[in-house]
């Protein structure tokens, strides 16, 4: 794609109008570039690596005023940002780090919140460094990016922290008509969000008894705390939005019940639930199970403080985690905080290949959590009572580079080795939940069990039902569901006014 | 929050619970089950759907006590209130015309297949209902379920039930006095879902049962509760929890649903010392 097409129309000129704004000016002016250069990059405070291994609370500790000023003026508030085009919700980042400089937070905060509804957790979760952060200019500067992501948390928590509570009306005539978002993930939280605010009456219906999605029963405590995530949650129900849980749509009533009680469209935002196994021997041994097993129950359910919860989870010496992407850090930072003397990763390709954020790998490493790459696992071993007590892994080399441009592994004969492990998680993917999107007649669905849209309306096969995030892209980006949801409630807007 | 409209004890280790759900109501199918969550540090918990009432909008929920989250439902009192309600969640039973079925439930198993007893009738089979149960004491719903049953017959424990040979006997005996006999259902603990498939593999019978492995969801996002039938693995909140007993990898399903056993003992231990005091 090219910048212009990421870039949504008028906003190139609406980047230039803020930037010529006096203050603006004046800001840029006080501080020389040269001089702006010279600042290095300001690290995340963080809990010791020792200390966190032992809690589940958050990790970063989050800049305070002072450093995010500082690091606000390395931004060079470029006439041609890169960073912008590298946002998939092209959130005006210029003109909130300069509001951050001036000390206007809050200013700061509603600019990142024209485009992006949950700025608290994508600050948090974002894949930074291959977005926004990657392509802002200081790095052709040979400098590193300014810290984006750190800056949007800073904004969104300070402002939290301050009670400068943030309050909007509805922007929209309330047409009244009803809407129904299926699954409260980013996806569904933000279409709900922005059909709420355009006057609909939209209803949210959740599968489990919380609302977040992913970001409730995958992602832990220690990198996004339940706390920061209720808030943005209430903003969102602020908004008008209501949220029915314990609503599994295709069990406990189909879309066309839905339909008969008076919604006039949909959004599907059921995200990639359905976690893959590899068929190797063993798989079934008691201690073998999925990452999303294992983090509901200690996320959803929580279970790292049974027995006062009522919900049980493993707790081993040695835990063995299969994969390499932000799902399989989460569960072998996981292992280690309930106690596992060795948590180890391994997985099949090698370093440069693995596709967990950057800061969770070194976070990871920090902790002493061990890595063993181009390994995958053929076998798992069990006792007499069907309890996993050890793998059987192979070792690969990387040969030709392979549909995903990445190296393809290969396995080498004769490498077949054991390990000790009382505890398996597997967290080599996940695709689409197929409960409800394969009950619907006429839903066209990818080779993948996905669903197909149109990527620029979201619309599905079926009129008036779309759908976005996870269950149209398998695993995804939070930002990513963040923006199908966006572009689906315009659409959906757009479609009702029509007809 | 799931308001409780009655609560009763139907025997000594069994309750009744009957719970304000009226989309669960409506959409309810035989066979289906739902998750509970009794309170707010509950786990969820799967309990089969043993009736419902579409105009009440109530359903039916049927236990054993057996530990921490089956003793805490006994607990709920007319007027209180679960913390979630789930459902209707799994495939509906399958449920044709085959002529002649026999339905066998042990305990809260009972409860479970009586909406299936009452479909089967309605599609025309001859129904046969066999009740397993520690001994008389032990077997409620007895009026409930003869109304929808051609046949009902008991096959209690305290009789030697443990070498399966009783069940045995009986389960041949209706086979041979029916041609028309081609299918069996069975729900309840997971020993009897064992023996009876062991039987009627002899008498080469079709004869589907409800596992009940461990979940978590029961939305099928998990997988913890797989099971493997006739070589493949299934997660039985979305597969099942109806399955062919004859295919089912049993030493896998039982080691499976001990995982636990350890915590669970504990847990119930403090929960018993903290519910006596
Ligand atoms: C452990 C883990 C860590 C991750 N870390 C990151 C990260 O650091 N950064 C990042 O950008 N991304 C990360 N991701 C990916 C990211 O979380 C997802 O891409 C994103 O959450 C997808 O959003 P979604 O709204 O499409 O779906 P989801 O978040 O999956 O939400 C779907 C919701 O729909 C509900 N639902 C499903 N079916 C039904 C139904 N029939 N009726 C009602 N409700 C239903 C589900 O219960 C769920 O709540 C991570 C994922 C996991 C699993
Ligand atoms: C689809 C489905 C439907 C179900 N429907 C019903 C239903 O309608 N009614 C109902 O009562 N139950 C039903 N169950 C089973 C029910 O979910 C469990 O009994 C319940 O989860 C037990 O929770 P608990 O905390 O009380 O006991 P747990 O803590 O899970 O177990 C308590 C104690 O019981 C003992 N125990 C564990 N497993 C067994 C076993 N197999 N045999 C003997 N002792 C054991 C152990 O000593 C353990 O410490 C169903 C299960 C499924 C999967
Ligand atoms: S939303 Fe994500 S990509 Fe966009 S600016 Fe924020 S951290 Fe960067
Ligand atoms: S590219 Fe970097 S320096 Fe330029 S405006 Fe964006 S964040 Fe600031
Ligand atoms: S209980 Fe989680 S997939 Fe079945």
């Amino acid at each position: 794609m090219s910048r212009d097409e990421i870039l949504e129309p008028g906003l190139r000129e609406r980047l230039a109008r803020q930037r010529e704004q006096e203050w603006r000016k004046t800001l840029r002016q006080a501080v020389p570039a040269r001089n702006r250069l010279e600042i290095p990059r300001h690290k995340m405070p963080e809990q010791p690596p020792d200390q966190r291994a032992g809690n589940f609370l958050e990790v970063n500790l989050g800049y305070s005023l002072d450093i995010a000023r500082e690091e606000a003026q390395r931004c060079l508030d470029c006439g041609d940002p890169g960073c912008v085009s590298g946002c998939p919700v092209a959130i005006d980042i210029p003109t909130f780090i300069k509001y951050i400089e001036a000390g206007e937070i809050d200013l700061a905060l509603a600019t990142i919140r024209e485009t992006n509804g949950l700025p608290a957790i994508c600050g948090r979760v974002c894949p930074q460094e291959v977005q926004c952060e990657k392509h802002c200019n200081l790095i052709k500067a040979r400098k590193e990016s300014v810290a984006i992501g750190h800056l949007e948390r800073f904004a969104a928590d300070y402002v939290r922290r301050h009670d400068q509570a943030v309050t909007e009306s509805a922007c929209g005539p309330a047409t009244g008509e009803k809407i129904a978002i299926i699954g409260s993930g980013p996806a569904g939280l933000t279409a709900a969000a922005d059909l709420a605010r355009l006057g609909y009456q939209v209803t949210i219906f959740e599968g489990l008894h919380l609302p977040g999605g992913v970001l409730t029963y995958g992602i832990p405590e220690f990198r996004l705390p339940r706390s920061i995530l209720n808030q943005e949650i209430d903003f969102i129900c602020s908004l008008g939005v209501e949220i029915k849980t314990n609503f599994l749509v295709g069990r406990t009533a189909t879309l066309s019940d839905l339909s008969q009680a008076g919604y006039r469209a949909f959004f599907i935002g059921t995200g990639a639930g359905l976690p893959s196994f590899m068929n190797v021997p063993g798989e079934n041994l008691s201690g073998v199970c999925s990452a999303n097993e294992y983090l509901t129950r200690v996320n959803l359910m929580k279970a790292a403080r049974f027995p006062e919860y009522d919900t049980p989870v493993p707790v081993v010496k040695k835990a063995a985690v299969i994969g390499g992407g932000n799902v399989a850090m989460d569960s072998v930072r996981t292992a280690l905080r309930l106690g596992a003397r060795e948590a180890t990763i391994y997985y099949r390709r090698s370093r440069v290949e693995m596709p967990a954020r950057v800061e969770e790998v070194k976070h990871a490493e920090e902790e002493g959590i061990k890595f063993n790459f181009l390994t995958v696992p053929v076998r798992y071993l069990g006792d007499d009572k069907g309890k996993l007590n050890g793998i059987v892994l192979q070792r690969l080399t990387l040969g030709e580079p392979d549909a995903s441009g990445r190296r393809r592994p290969v396995p080498v004969p004769g490498s077949e080795f054991e390990v000790e492990a009382e505890l398996a998680v597997v967290a080599i993917g996940q695709s689409p939940n197929p409960l409800l999107i394969r009950q619907v007649d006429g839903l066209n669905l990818g080779r993948w069990g996905n669903v197909e849209v149109n990527p620029s309306t979201m619309a599905t096969s079926l009129e008036g039902i779309y759908a976005g995030g996870d269950a149209v892209r398998g695993g995804a980006t939070v930002i990513l569901a963040m923006g199908d949801g966006r572009r689906a409630a315009r659409a959906i807007d757009q479609w009702l006014t029509k007809c | 929050m799931t308001r409780v409209v009655l609560s009763e004890r139907l025997v000594p280790n069994i309750f009744h619970l009957v719970v304000d759900a009226p989309d669960i109501a409506r959409s309810a199918r035989p066979g289906q089950f739902v998750m509970v969550i009794p309170d707010e540090t509950g786990e969820r918990v799967p309990i089969n759907l043993a009736d419902w009432d579409k105009n009440q909008g109530t359903i039916d929920l049927i236990f054993m006590n057996l530990g921490v989250s089956t003793r805490k439902l006994a607990r709920f009192k007319t007027g209180d209130s679960l913390q979630a309600v789930v459902g209707p969640l799994g495939r509906p039973a399958e449920i044709g015309s085959f002529g002649h079925v026999l339905l066998v439930g042990g305990c809260y198993g009972l409860a479970g297949l009586y909406p299936l007893a009452r479909e089967f009738k309605q599609k025309g089979n001859k129904v046969t209902f066999l009740a397993e149960g520690r001994d008389e004491a032990f077997i409620f719903w007895e009026d409930k379920i003869r109304k929808v049953s051609d046949d009902f017959q008991q096959v209690l424990r305290a009789d030697c039930f443990a070498s399966g040979h009783d069940l045995g006997r009986i389960i041949g005996q209706i086979k041979e006095a029916s041609q028309e006999l081609s299918r069996v259902v069975v729900m309840g603990c997971s020993y009897l879902l064992f023996i009876v498939s062991n039987i009627t593999r002899e008498l080469n019978l079709k004869t589907m049962v409800n596992l009940n492995p461990i979940m978590i969801d029961g939305t099928g996002m998990c997988g913890a509760c797989r099971v493997t039938v006739n070589g493949q693995t299934h997660f039985a909140c979305v597969d099942g929890p109806e399955f062919d007993g004859h295919g089912v990898d049993w030493t896998e399903y039982f080691n499976r649903r001990r995982a636990f056993l350890r915590q669970e003992e504990l847990a119930l231990a403090g929960y018993l010392n903290k519910t006596l005091d």
